[in-house]
């Protein structure tokens, strides 16, 4: 009977917590315009802006001093990639340089004078590639196309020569190519930059927006009342499990609506591939929403005022899209970063998401991933309760702080009531 | 009192007020040395190396052999072998590997044969710079391999090894790149993204301050101390904001170019002029973005994404030209863009004025932008009758 009385109590607890908090959450119209308009339309608008991904046909100059049939031809081909495009043939470096500099062009292709003259005496002819590099795509289509040219003009070349050298034809070919190869990108077969890039920042946006909206609401609760936020009023030190609990589900519930919106509906409106299974991708995002919904609220002790997440974790953002490892890889991280990179879900449930989403693996692919979300989910769980402890200690003994804190003012030569009179405008 | 003297006041009340609260310390100072520490030490590499490739050899002979070593010693690769594909294709779709190299069964015979064996490659351009890597070295050993079995065959043949360079390899491009000679990751990215990251600091902070007053309704003092004039008012707190804002980014071009010695075609002294407009023009965007939404809550979540998405559509990532077009235009209103091409002019071609006097102009052209809201905010400051939270 005791017992049954004990978890009944949890379970009205609990569920009241949990609608309070629901409750604040759709009466504030900050945290609303986070999640809901946000969550909503932030994915929307970074898939419009990375909607073709691809950079097409970099407009680039030709220097053409050999003036013979083989740059002409070079000409020919390197203006029928796909990279890039033959904007401007000029007469000298001095206009190429210009034309560059003006950003009309964003590489130039120098072919020397001697250039026919070296492929007719048959030695080793260069050219020259000038890449910008204000991007380093730009660099990357000159430099393709001009390879892939450059390696064809070789078999060709390499043909003529060594059929002059006085080899058969089946002889030529089978030397021309001892080895050949077979290159196969599946996952990203352009290296298309919105496949990587939207993938990570899908699953950041579920992680930042949650934070930034819960720290909205304990921050307004913080400036309101000084109490501590998250417990509604009846608390008396006891139940911390309920109050984590409670609170976290309301997000959990809230986020798994947007998270299947984000991680399902967004990618099929922009064509993103959906090679996964969609249970597979369901779990990793249930793991990854109670990762982030303990993370959030353990980050969220750090929150005093309502506006100030915004102004100390904006920058995070960018950060965290660097530690997933999408971008540079993590082969290349520091030690002391890839230490950090842990602390964040998101750099899991990136992995775990392109691993599954758009590379198509198996629930194996992301295992390693999620095994990490649980047990940064075990410890986010355990600050979390150790956060809402802690501020309890620091209600009780408020007073005897805050004269630490006066003393400590008092020591330093501020004086604080002068500046709290400036401060409030009497 | 005059004007001067007001705007005086009200910086030294301005003054007062960020010596009270630590947020706008932590929420410049603060959040920029991170962002610098990060950066500057998370790229510290410039170039990844070592990138792992994961090889299924099914042939076991010499030359198989030989060729996993090469790959192992290139320094963009390091070789992790498997004994199955199967194998191989989880580890790269779980991300653990970059690439797989399937060596064909019977490679060697078939080469000394001439029956034209195929190594094939498997990259996951997921992962975008590892795999544009590893598909790049795995191509460059396969045509080294191919000019190994050239070399051999014409050696047979008699020819001396100048002949052979020519026959074996009739063309060659020399590679410039232009500002940036080793393909440091670190220069290109570091410079954007640091300078952005000021930008959003810029604005947020200053929408914050200028949110404060309203908050904590302490507007009417603020208009009171500057005599009733918004000009003034503003002016006072720009000033301590312009000047803070000025030494965090003279200190971060002077951290880059002159402590570490980021590569420069043009010289420094025009990147502090680059640095002072681009916090200018962010700051009249913030003004102007506070006028507007004279609601705290909503202006700093306005400004954080204005902020957010600068990084993106300055366009030093996925260039603008590839962007649909209607968001092309759009990339003009953010002053980090126009940061970015005067970078590129002073840093990468050291072209001088002649080459950024335009992104000059357009930054300044920001500056008028925060005159059309002046009296709503002068409104709003006096009658505080927009929702507090």
């Amino acid at each position: 009977m005791e017992k049954n009385g004990y978890i009944r109590t949890w379970v009205r607890d609990w569920l009241e917590i949990f609608s309070h908090e629901i409750r604040e959450i759709f009466h504030d119209g900050g945290v609303m315009l986070i999640f809901f308009v946000a969550g909503l339309a932030y994915p929307l608008l970074y898939n419009l802006v990375y909607l073709n991904g691809i950079l097409s046909e970099t407009p680039v100059a030709i220097v053409d001093e050999a003036a013979c049939s083989d740059s002409r031809r070079f000409i020919r081909e390197i203006d029928a990639t796909r990279e890039v495009e033959v904007a401007y043939r000029c007469i000298n470096m001095a206009e190429a340089e210009k034309l560059m500099q003006e950003r009309k062009v964003n590489g130039i292709v120098y072919f020397p004078r001697d250039f026919g003259e070296k492929l007719a005496r048959k030695e080793t002819a260069t050219l020259s590639l000038y890449a910008d590099m204000s991007s380093f795509l730009y660099y990357k289509n000159a430099m393709m196309a001009t390879n892939f040219v450059m390696l064809h003009e070789i078999g060709q070349i390499q043909m003529e020569r060594y059929s002059l050298a006085g080899m058969t034809e089946q002889e030529v070919s089978q030397t021309v190519t001892p080895v050949g190869y077979e290159d196969n990108n599946p996952y990203n077969r352009a290296f298309n930059y919105s496949f990587f890039l939207i993938s990570a920042i899908l699953m950041i946006i579920i992680q930042q927006t949650m934070f930034y909206g819960m720290s909205l609401l304990v921050g307004t609760r913080r400036e309101k009342s000084r109490n501590y936020s998250s417990l509604p009023e009846n608390y008396a030190g006891y139940g911390t499990m309920r109050i984590v609990l409670g609170r976290g589900a309301a997000y959990w519930l809230l986020y798994l609506g947007i998270g299947i919106y984000i991680a399902f509906i967004v990618p099929a409106i922009f064509g993103i591939p959906q090679r996964g299974q969609f249970l597979d991708i369901l779990a990793l995002l249930v793991f990854f929403v109670t990762d982030c919904v303990f993370f959030s609220m353990t980050c969220c002790m750090l929150i005093t005022r309502r506006e100030s997440v915004f102004l100390l974790f904006l920058a995070i953002s960018p950060i965290c899209l660097f530690l997933t490892g999408c971008s540079w890889p993590t082969v290349a991280f520091p030690k002391f970063w890839k230490i950090v990179s842990f602390i964040f879900p998101s750099t899991f449930g990136v992995q775990g998401y392109m691993n599954l989403n758009t590379a198509g693996g198996d629930i194996s692919a992301a295992g390693f991933q999620m095994t990490i979300m649980v047990v940064q989910t075990i410890i986010y769980f355990i600050l979390a309760c150790a956060g809402v402890f802690f501020e309890h200690w620091v209600i009780r003994n408020i007073d005897r702080l805050r004269e630490t804190r006066d003393d400590i003012a008092q020591l330093a030569g501020i004086d604080r009531e002068e500046d709290a009179r400036i401060i409030k405008g009497n | 009192m005059g004007n001067w003297q007001r705007t005086l006041q009200v910086a030294r009340r301005e003054h007062r007020i960020i010596r009270n609260r630590p947020l706008y310390f932590m929420g410049s100072v603060g959040v920029i040395v991170f962002c610098a520490i990060f950066f500057l030490t998370f790229l510290k590499g410039g170039l990844p190396h070592d990138i792992p490739i994961g090889l299924v050899d099914e042939d076991y002979s010499t030359t198989s052999r030989n060729f996993c070593q090469q790959l192992d010693a290139t320094q963009l690769g390091k070789v992790v072998n498997y004994d199955s594909f199967a194998a191989a294709r989880e580890d790269m779709i779980s991300g653990k590997i970059s690439a797989v190299c399937v060596i064909p069964k019977g490679m060697n015979e078939d080469i000394q044969a001439f029956r034209q064996p195929k190594i094939t490659f498997y990259v996951n351009g997921l992962y975008f710079v590892s795999g544009a890597l590893a598909w790049k070295d795995l191509l460059q050993m396969v045509y080294l391999t191919n000019g190994a079995v050239q070399r051999e065959v014409f050696r047979a043949k008699g020819y001396n090894d100048d002949q052979i360079m020519g026959l074996i390899r009739p063309v060659e491009i020399d590679t410039h790149q232009i500002g940036n000679v080793t393909t440091n990751y670190n220069y290109y990215l570091t410079c954007i993204l640091l300078s952005g990251i000021l930008e959003m600091i810029v604005i947020l902070v200053l929408i914050y301050s200028l949110g404060a007053e309203l908050k904590f309704s302490t507007s009417r003092h603020l208009l009171e101390t500057s005599g009733g004039s918004i000009v003034t008012a503003l002016a006072g707190k720009l000033l301590v904001w312009t000047i803070i804002f000025s030494l965090i980014g003279f200190a971060l071009i002077m951290l880059l170019y002159h402590w570490l010695h980021f590569p420069i075609n043009g010289t420094v002294f025009n990147m502090y002029l680059d640095m002072f407009l681009m916090i200018m023009a962010s700051e009249a965007v913030a003004i102007f973005i506070f006028e507007m939404l004279p609601i705290p809550r909503l202006a700093l979540s306005v400004g954080a994404l204005y902020s957010v998405l600068g990084l993106s559509l300055s366009g030093f990532t996925l260039p603008i030209e590839a962007m649909p077009p209607y968001i092309q235009g759009l990339s003009v209103a953010f002053p980090l863009r126009h940061y970015y091409l005067f970078y590129v002019q002073e840093v990468l071609f050291g072209a001088g004025f002649a080459g950024w006097w335009k992104e000059v102009v357009w930054m300044l052209c920001f500056l008028f932008v925060p005159l059309f809201g002046l009296k709503r905010l002068k409104n709003a400051y006096i009658h505080q009758n927009f929702p507090k939270d």
